[in-house]
């Protein structure tokens, strides 16, 4: 059941990713450079998110928070912003057609980094592999 | 190669790489917390870049009209915060792999509402990668039930 909680949050966040581009499109068309969309976008949530920790004290606990966990968020955060900044660099110099279909194959790194480092939680099966080999060939047709 | 498919390796190495990280995160770290920590190093890196001269600098955002602030925030709140909160929360529940694999099914969603909102068409090749996708999904979902 836990299981099927974890996928069904993965695919309301499919949803919500799926909708946001529409309202981002809408902004674009104003000829803005997407940075800044991007900075607005994130500055809201950032926004959002600090009200919370500061006016909900139940929702971040800070207390228990361990140097190990907060170094792979660390990680994860340049991570992302690495992925960010290669994104807008890739899409100012390359072709879109290109650019975005290469960055949508990231499920195949997770894959792989999973299987590399994650092997005693992550259970690696054939459903596993051939789900995530249809999903990526699917959105790189589709896009 | 050439530097833009560089550039878009890089990109899909470090999105599916963060997945593991923010995995080995939520261990220790609540949902809430991951969330926001990701949230300010990002805003460092924005910042960073219109701060170096990628753009046209800060003033930009002071000629940027209020419906076109709507759109952005209204993504932001979709994408940043449900979307990320709704991903990062899956991790707890189900394997990083599936969890990623079915949130990246998320072009689908966008060209369903390009059909149903903005009334474009689709060509064959994307009939055929909803497909696909929708297979793959079900693949991973059936997983679950299992």
């Amino acid at each position: 059941m836990s299981r099927l909680r974890g996928q069904m949050e993965a695919a309301l966040s499919s949803v919500c990713f799926g909708i946001a581009p529409i309202f981002a499109k809408k902004g674009l068309m104003s000829g803005l450079h997407p940075l800044y969309g991007a900075t607005i976008a994130n500055t809201t949530a950032l926004i959002i998110m600090i009200f919370f920790a500061l006016f909900s004290g139940r929702v971040i606990r800070w207390e228990p928070i361990k140097k190990y966990g907060l170094f792979f968020a660390i990680l994860a955060g340049i991570c992302n912003s690495v992925a960010l900044v290669s994104f807008y660099w890739a899409m100012s110099i390359g072709k879109i057609a290109l650019v975005v279909p290469i960055t949508c194959t990231y499920p195949l790194f997770t894959m792989l980094a999973a299987y590399l480092s994650m092997r005693e939680s992550e259970v690696m099966d054939i459903f596993t592999v051939a789900g995530t080999l249809l999903i990526v060939i699917g959105v790189v047709l589709t896009i | 190669m050439n530097l833009s498919i560089l550039l878009s390796i890089l990109c899909a190495i470090a999105w599916g790489v963060q997945s593991i990280f923010l995995k080995k995160a939520m261990r220790d770290i609540p949902l809430s917390a991951v969330i926001l920590i990701t949230l300010i190093i990002n805003f460092i890196a924005l910042v960073f870049l219109i701060g170096v001269g990628v753009g046209n600098g800060f003033s930009v955002f002071i000629n940027i009209s209020r419906p076109i602030y709507f759109y952005f925030m209204v993504a932001g709140f979709l994408n940043y915060l449900l979307g990320r909160g709704f991903y990062y929360s899956s991790f707890r529940f189900t394997s990083v792999t599936q969890s990623t694999s079915i949130s990246s099914t998320y072009p689908i969603i966008s060209v369903v509402f390009a059909i149903t909102v903005l009334g474009e068409k689709l060509i064959f090749h994307q009939f055929i990668g909803i497909g696909l996708t929708l297979s793959g999904a079900y693949l991973l979902m059936m997983k679950g039930k299992r």
